[in-house]
């Protein structure tokens, strides 16, 4: 991964927990300002990680669960072309048609990824697009679990008392 | 042309919606996080509530919602052709017009000098800012957030102009196109902070039908056949199709507490809309006098009963 691209997979994440930040911050009403940023910072790593993992992730997936042709083009990865538009990710925000407009941007996403899996793995169109996507949910799946998880922490935590 | 066009709204408009889009739910996120109180006062000359003497208690209060042109706590040019007409009517009311529906803080936004500016160079950017507001209330996400916003602050408003909890007298929230979101919206909260007898009137009314509205006595929704703005948020929101059964809105239906007046033919915006003077009746009434003659009338039908105040709240 180049520096390049590794910068575009923090922005993405950056763009994408601005745009769970209010839903988030909901939950945690009183938070102040510095605590919004840190939890937006925080999120952002956590974000570009998964981001991260997704191709990676796909292409184990089709490695341990489909036949592949060893085709020697090593591990897919990123492309600063294939990850720009996770850029736009913040548009999760929009309200009311955000997260239609979400799925619709990690769809196109993902074929991207899916077509660049298909030299990579040997193996179909529809197959590879069928690893990119079970690794894109189970990947949302993990991380909403966290972020409910954190969320869920915060709200119920009480007050500390000191002896 | 047609190409020339797309691109202007690709790279023109878009990412003026965009942004606004998602400036549109800061201030929401200020209100909720605590970073910002709501706007209590008002400016000097503005008054709490127009109307019925404060020094006894009005037949009912009744709280005017403005659509998406609402930017100043004093009325808009149409919406206060209407409530001036619903006063010179019905002098029983006392008549609150300064609720800002399309912000949680209560701040309008012909106070705010970044619109002011835009008003002046992009006056329809301001429109634009309303109508994410109505999103933002119908988004699933910010919903309850924002209802509560808004419901506190007709509560609040209503106190400064005197009205009391448990005081059994009717509140009438009477919204026009957009402000129906926020009015359906209130009705949770307002049972909540004032456990008043409470009334829905709904001109042309936009709103998504997920609000649960059993606490308000009734809904009258005031249409036409002509008015496609208001058919429009019946086909884009599904809760107002009869599939969902179990959405706020079809629950009220199912309750028979929704009853619909036609209006025809009158149109939601333009020279023959629900409020404009100038469009004629057969009988000679104007369309603004019909629409008035309509509200009040139901008013005192629904509310008439409820208005004495040693009645029990319901």
């Amino acid at each position: 991964m180049t520096l390049f691209v590794a910068i575009l997979l923090l922005l993405a994440g950056l763009s994408e927990a601005i745009g769970r930040l209010l839903p988030l911050v909901a939950r945690l009403s009183g938070v102040s300002h510095t605590r919004a940023i840190w939890l937006v910072v925080a999120g952002a790593f956590v974000d570009a990680a998964v981001f991260a993992l997704w191709p990676l992730s796909a292409w184990t997936l089709a490695e341990l669960v489909l036949p592949t042709s060893t085709t020697g083009q090593g591990v897919l990865a990123w492309t600063p072309g294939l990850v720009a538009p996770l850029l736009l990710a913040a548009i999760l925000a929009f309200p009311l048609l955000g997260p239609f407009l979400h799925l619709l941007l990690m769809v196109g996403v993902g074929a991207g990824l899916a077509t660049a899996l298909v030299p990579v793995a040997g193996i179909g169109w529809w197959e590879a697009a069928g690893c990119v996507a079970v690794a894109g949910a189970g990947l949302g799946i993990a991380v909403e679990g966290v972020r409910r998880l954190v969320a869920r922490l915060n709200r119920t935590r009480a007050p500390e008392s000191f002896p | 042309m047609i190409e020339f066009a797309l691109l202007l709204l690709l790279f023109g408009i878009g990412p003026v919606l965009l942004a606004e889009a998602l400036l549109s739910r800061y201030e929401l996120l200020a209100y909720t996080a605590g970073w910002r109180t709501p706007d209590t006062a008002l400016p000097p000359r503005v008054p709490y509530a127009r109307g019925a003497d404060a020094d006894r208690p009005p037949a009912a209060y009744l709280v005017y919602l403005d659509g998406i042109g609402k930017r100043r706590f004093q009325d808009t040019r149409d919406g206060g052709q209407l409530v001036k007409s619903l006063l010179g009517r019905a002098p029983e009311l006392r008549v609150l017009g300064q609720v800002q529906p399309y912000s949680p803080l209560a701040h309008p936004l012909a106070n705010r000098p970044v619109w002011i500016w835009l008003r002046r160079r992009m006056g329809l950017v301001l429109f634009l800012h309303n109508v994410m507001q109505i999103f933002v209330a119908a988004d699933r996400r910010y919903r309850p957030l924002y209802n509560r916003a808004v419901g506190s602050q007709i509560a609040t408003q209503l106190r400064l102009a005197g009205y009391q909890r448990d005081s059994g007298i009717p509140v009438v929230l009477l919204s026009y196109s957009g402000g129906a979101q926020v009015a359906t919206g209130a009705v949770e909260e307002l049972w909540s902070e004032l456990r008043c007898p409470l009334w829905l009137i709904t001109l042309g009314g936009f709103y998504n039908g997920a609000n649960d509205i059993s606490h308000a006595q009734h809904l009258d929704r005031l249409t036409a056949a002509g008015d496609w703005i208001e058919r429009t948020g019946m086909w884009i929101f599904p809760q107002r199709w009869p599939l969902f059964r179990w959405s706020g809105w079809n629950r009220a239906v199912r309750a028979g507490k929704i009853t619909v007046h036609w209006l025809d033919p009158a149109t939601h915006v333009g020279p023959r809309s629900y409020i404009s003077p100038q469009a004629k009746l057969p009988d000679g009434r104007s369309h603004l006098d019909r629409t008035a003659d309509t509200v009040i009338a139901l008013i005192r039908d629904r509310v008439g009963a409820t208005a004495e105040p040693e009645s029990p709240p319901a």
